[in-house]
């Protein structure tokens, strides 16, 4: 846990990083967050965030935007939905934290590994239109980079030769789906939409 | 009429079982001469109930004695109308359901409150209710703002007449002053308009409803069904009768003069809420210092309330009223930076809905302690400690801050005209112990002719006292029933709320009245204390002990009853040290009677045996429950129901102790600042007339602890046996009473 | 009874036995299984957290569009897949606005979606179509005394609250191991997340999440754990030789897609069964009840 108070001088309340959060997807829905904490107390990855989400949007009402998106709590959320089935004020939580990941991706915050993971995973999509596991690690850790890759290889060999044992981890990439072309037409047709929509 | 007394015992329910039934109806018969005792095994039934119905009818039984279940239950089915007395023998719950069945112990237990029930039958009378002279229905309301004015609607609308009080020229008291009002239906999400001219029209236009406006009230003489109200309007003043009063005077803000360490004084961009509510009102809100339209506005809640130095209470409404008004900010300008800075947001009810609503349109809402606002040329600085952030904050350039200055009842109010100390209610000076004095504060609002003061008795912070759990708009005045922000703080929709039931309440008060019937809790009850004035001491105190007031004093001391103010708890009959206060169906002797029926075992059986003394609103449905779960507790007890421990007079203790009964227990409600006694005053006095037994005990060479007084509450059932067991242990160890068998 | 039907990418790979068992099972209750053609993978928990919810909810409904072709209901035993086919039919059911911009993007491939379809869940389309009556009837060799787990996993039960089960103690999965004559153990963390891909981010959490779930179905007394969530099993599964390491645990638990004990059960031919995919061998535990291949 990182502790909020960075500082004994005041922190100065600013009004405007807020609307940038409302503005997302489901930010809207963030400006009912009363600060009760169920979210924190039904978290299943709570204890590995620097921030609670409850804490992460009181951040973001005083305006603390470095420390919002530094923080990794949208990277630790696993999408296990405890939080958006318990909020007292619904707020789909596991979405908002969706919102975050792209946006702080968008920004550039792209340095932990949670971000290339996301990446890995997308640019696979696009390759072939489904996603092969082989392929996805291979391209995480070569984004990662060699030393991580080694590090890594090193945690999961086992894991690898395991699975391979047990036919559940296939090292030859099945083929793209034939519609490959107009699914990513269709996806970029929608980014296009969505940055329109954004843009009103 | 004579007496002729039924008795019949239901053998149902194990009773049959557990007792020797014919044992139990030879006691009624042989000992007591019952000319009719009559079994069965299933009393409540059809044919159990058409016996007695019978025996009413052709036989003349005009005392019946049911000897089965709890007198809680079955009431109904047991109704054999107004001339016939009916008893109940608690068998079941109090002995079969906690005792070991066919076990001598047990039959002694059953024999001797059939004992108890029929050797009070010998003082007993069919109560005769009282009926005023000219009894009003009509009910007054003071106060016409939105509390008066809906009590004033809703009785007229249930077809009473009404006499509504207001001091200012014009009706509607707080919603004059306000733009708009918090919304009172749903969705609960805009604020709405005050309507207020709609709301007058309606008064206006109904026949039924008579207004006084800038007026004030001389006095309020008499008792329910027969108030005399003398109401001045200028120079004239006019006499209404009325049978029950709703006192809707509502609330004023906190003096703002106060709050200068909130800016308040030092900054005119520093305001009050009623301020916010003018600048609204004029169709612009801006700043008082320039007159620029606001860009970033900053409410600070709790300014004044739960606050040691100003109010300690929760003023209930100012949370709703910043979020509506933060809303007019909005509404004026959806841009505008707003912040509320908050201890809790306390927006209760449907109001959840406001300040979702308030929290989607962008108010940001801050939880700190504010420790400094700076006016720096208009621009103001506002410091805090974040309390969620966990670190000093700030928020600057704010053009206006609002001060939720939360509120202060009209009934805190001495009217300096009047002057004099606040009252206490129990005349000071006295030499005798006494439970600390309710304040009477002059607030120069009812002017009640009553002995015990002009006003309604508070508990704290001014709010008349009631019983805030079990029936909140009695007052300790029988017949004035407060509402709306008088009663406690609260906002508008409970104001609502509240006036609307403080009007049912004024209609059952001038029609159990006019029937000459209690109001709660002894609801219905014909039964009313008669003063055997030839034997008066005037000693005072049953003017003073009485909890409603409703004794009030001539001017040689002699006590003037006023019979539609009680609520005929005993209190007087338990303070009377002569004894000449007595119901038709409860007094002194008859109880007396009833402990003397107890057999006592000789001292070598070593059977002691403990009286208990226990309220009938909550320690006999605990005992009840008790029996109900099947707990076993000690059978050395006999349990006699009074009214309230205030009626407990001391002479019963005395002849419990004659008698050679081992020990007393009473058990009576919590009393003190969250008192629980449906008589408010009634456990506390039982208390401090306790500490006087000491002393006469030890005359009679017993130890002091052999009587003892303990508090149950109706969730208390599960404690019986140990409440009961501990102390039937303590007296088992004094060992018994020596005066057993003199 | 005809459906279509959704595999999802991790049937194609590390959820081979899932696959293999579902098809075993469905074709001995004589329904009728379709696969999308040429469908494309449902963005899981990723893709809305790179380019957003719409671009992923409209790349999701390429399927949903090609599955209306043949007009058949949509079955989806992984939970991922579920939650993104279920949410985006949902927004083309009731937000007419998502509708129409939705399918102007799936316009641009000579696609289009009209709502008419329901996606399914496999384990409430199991209890509700096909019936516990049903499977109990097809149970050829019950598991009497088995002791399973059910771990019914986070999202199947979260993604519409309340619909089908319990959000938090759901108990709808435990009726089909007691159709199949088995007995489920209590296990209060049967719901909770299993660390997801952070198997690949941060090992230690799903390394964690597994060891705590591993116990609570061992408190019980359970001897086998049985899911309907590819990655659940994956991470139960494939990572239980390092939860074993890393918690100092000496005892093993198998762990089955629940169509694999239903294979078992119905007594379909052993190769259906698939359990030679398994990483942790369920053998020693299944041989106890007469069980073996």
């Amino acid at each position: 846990m990182t502790d909020l108070n960075v500082s004994s001088e005041p922190v100065k309340y600013n009004p405007d990083f807020a609307k940038e959060i409302y503005a997302l997807e489901s930010g809207e829905h963030v400006k009912l967050c009363m600060q009760c904490g169920m979210c924190a107390l039904s978290c299943a990855t709570r204890e590995e965030m620097d921030y609670s989400p409850r804490k992460l949007f009181l951040l973001m009402r005083v305006g603390k935007r470095e420390e919002f998106f530094k923080a990794n709590t949208m990277w630790m959320c696993s999408t296990c939905l405890m939080c958006k089935v318990r909020c007292p004020r619904g707020i789909p939580l596991a979405d908002v934290m969706h919102d975050l990941k792209s946006h702080a991706i968008k920004l550039g915050y792209t340095e932990r590994p949670q971000a290339t993971f996301y990446q890995s995973f997308w640019q696979e999509i696009l390759n072939k239109g489904r996603v092969f596991e082989g392929g996805l690690m291979a391209r995480y850790y070569l984004k990662r980079g060699w030393s991580e890759m080694t590090k890594g290889l090193f945690e999961m060999r086992d894991l690898g030769m395991t699975m391979l044992k047990h036919n559940r981890m296939p090292l030859k990439s099945p083929k793209s789906i034939k519609g490959l072309k107009s699914m990513k037409q269709i996806i970029e047709r929608a980014q296009a939409q969505m940055h329109r929509e954004e843009g009103r | 009429m004579s007496k002729k007394i039924g008795v019949y015992i239901c053998s149902g329910c194990g009773i049959g079982d557990a007792l020797d039934v014919s044992a139990l109806s030879k006691v009624a018969t042989k000992e007591y001469k019952a000319p009719v005792c009559k079994t069965d095994a299933f009393l409540c039934g059809k044919d159990g109930v058409d016996i007695i119905k019978k025996d009413v009818a052709e036989e003349g039984v005009n005392y019946v004695v049911i000897a089965g279940c709890s007198g809680r239950v079955n009431y109904d089915v047991f109704d054999f109308g107004p001339s016939v007395v009916l008893e109940r023998v608690n068998l079941r719950e109090r002995v079969v359901w906690t005792q070991e069945p066919d076990d001598e112990d047990t039959q002694a237990m059953a024999e001797d409150y059939m004992r108890i029930t029929l050797a009070k039958l010998k003082n007993l009378e069919a109560p005769v209710p009282f009926i005023g002279e000219e009894v009003s229905k009509r009910i007054m309301v003071v106060g016409g703002g939105l509390a008066g004015m809906t009590s004033a609607t809703e009785a007229a609308a249930a077809g009473y007449e009404v006499v509504l009080v207001e001091k200012e020229e014009s009706l509607g008291g707080w919603l004059k002053k306000s733009y708009k009002i918090a919304p009172l239906s749903p969705p609960y999400t805009n604020p709405e308009e005050t309507d207020l001219a709609g709301r007058i029209k309606k008064i206006e236009d109904n026949p039924n409803i008579k207004v006084y406006t800038l007026a004030s009230i001389e006095q309020t003489a008499g008792s329910p069904g027969m108030f005399d109200v003398t109401i001045k309007q200028g120079d004239a003043a006019a006499t209404e009768r009325v049978g029950a009063i709703v006192l809707a005077a509502g609330a004023v803000p906190y003096d703002p003069g106060k709050l200068e360490h909130l800016g308040f004084g030092a900054s005119p961009n520093v305001i009050t809420q009623a301020q916010l509510e003018e600048l609204a009102q004029k169709g612009c809100i801006a700043r008082p210092s320039d007159g620029k339209a606001v860009q970033k506005v900053a409410f600070i809640q709790c300014a004044g309330s739960r606050d040691q130095e100003h109010l300690s209470y929760c003023s209930a409404a100012c949370c709703v009223e910043s979020i509506k008004q933060s809303l007019y900010v909005k509404e004026q300008n959806p841009e505008a930076a707003v912040y509320v800075f908050y201890k809790d947001i306390r927006s209760s009810g449907q109001y959840e809905h406001f300040y979702k609503k308030a929290q989607s349109e962008g108010v940001i809402f801050i939880k700190a302690d504010v420790t400094g606002v700076s006016d720096d040329g208009g621009n103001i600085t506002i410091e805090a400690d974040d309390l969620l952030m966990g670190s000093p904050t700030m928020a600057d350039e704010i053009d206006l801050v609002v001060l939720a200055n939360g509120m202060v009842p009209a009934t805190a109010f001495e009217d300096p005209a009047l002057g004099g100390e606040a009252q206490a209610e129990v005349a000071a000076g006295s030499d005798q112990a006494a439970p600390a004095p309710a304040p009477i504060i002059k607030s120069n609002i009812l002017n009640l002719q009553y002995r015990q003061g002009p006003e309604l008795p508070s508990l704290k912070y001014g709010f008349p006292d009631s019983h805030f759990i079990c029936f909140p708009y009695e007052t300790r005045r029988t017949g004035i029933y407060a509402a709306g922000s008088v009663r406690r703080p609260m906002d508008m929709a409970q104001a609502v709320e509240d006036a609307t039931g403080a009007a049912l309440k004024a209609i059952q008060c001038v029609e159990m009245s006019a029937r000459g019937m209690a109001v709660h809790p002894r609801s219905g009850d014909l039964s009313y204390p008669e003063f055997q004035m030839n034997r008066c001491t005037q000693c005072k105190r049953c003017t003073e002990e009485c909890p409603f007031g409703a004794i009030n004093e001539d001017e040689k001391s002699n006590p003037l009853p006023n019979p539609t103010r009680c609520r005929r708890c005993g209190t007087c009959m338990g303070a009377c040290p002569e004894r000449i206060i007595s119901f038709k169906n409860y007094s002194v002797p008859m109880v007396g009677n009833m402990l003397k029926a107890i057999e006592v075992p000789e001292e070598d059986e070593e059977k002691p045996r403990v009286l208990i003394f226990a309220c009938e609103n909550d320690a006999i449905p605990a005992l009840d429950m008790a029996g109900i779960n099947r707990l076993a507790y000690s059978k050395w007890i006999r349990i006699i129901p009074v009214r309230c421990l205030g009626s407990l007079n001391l002479i019963w203790v005395n002849d419990a102790m004659s008698k050679g009964i081992d020990g007393v227990l009473l058990m009576g409600c919590k009393h003190g600042d969250d008192y629980q006694c449906h008589f408010m005053k009634g456990s506390e006095l039982a208390g401090i007339r306790l500490s006087k037994v000491s002393e006469t005990l030890d005359r009679m060479g017993l130890e002091s602890d052999r009587v003892y007084m303990t508090e149950v509450s109706i969730m208390d059932y599960d404690k019986i046996p140990k409440i009961v067991g501990d102390f039937v242990d303590k007296i088992e160890k004094f060992g018994p009473n020596p005066m057993k068998g003199f | 009874m005809r459906y279509s039907f959704y595999p999802g990418c991790s049937m194609e790979g590390a959820a081979v036995p899932y696959l293999k068992s579902f098809e075993a099972v469905t074709k001995a209750l004589g329904i009728g299984i379709e696969e999308i053609h040429d469908w494309n993978c449902c963005g899981a928990t990723v893709a809305s957290g790179v380019v957003g919810h719409y671009p992923a909810q409209v790349m999701t409904a390429r399927n949903l569009a090609l599955a209306e072709q043949k007009g058949l209901d949509i079955i989806v035993p992984c939970s991922s897949c579920y939650m993104n086919l279920a949410i985006t039919n949902k927004k083309f059911i009731e937000d007419d606005h998502f509708q129409l911009m939705a399918n102007e993007a799936l316009g641009v491939a000579g696609l289009r979606y009209n709502g008419t379809l329901k996606v399914r869940q496999m384990i409430e389309w199991i209890i509700n179509d096909i019936g516990l009556d049903r499977i109990k009837s097809m149970v050829k060799r019950p598991l009497t005394g088995l002791r399973v787990a059910g771990y019914v996993g986070c999202q199947t039960p979260r993604v519409f609250p309340w619909t089908f089960d319990d959000p938090e103690q759901p108990v709808f999965f435990d009726k089909i191991i007691e159709a199949l004559g088995a007995t489920p153990v209590k296990f209060p963390l049967k719901a909770r997340c299993c660390g997801s891909s952070h198997s690949i981010t941060k090992p230690e959490i799903t390394i964690d999440a597994g060891y705590k779930l591993i116990k609570s179905a061992l408190e019980d007394g359970g001897q086998l754990m049985v899911t309907p969530c590819p990655m659940c099993q994956l991470n139960l599964d494939a990572y239980q030789g390092m939860i074993k390491k890393g918690y100092q645990l000496d005892i093993s638990i198998p762990v089955l897609f629940i169509t694999q004990l239903m294979s078992i059960a119905f007594d379909l031919p052993p190769d259906t069964w698939a359990l030679k995919y398994n990483i942790v061998s369920p053998f020693d535990t299944l041989s106890k009840y007469g069980i073996k291949p």
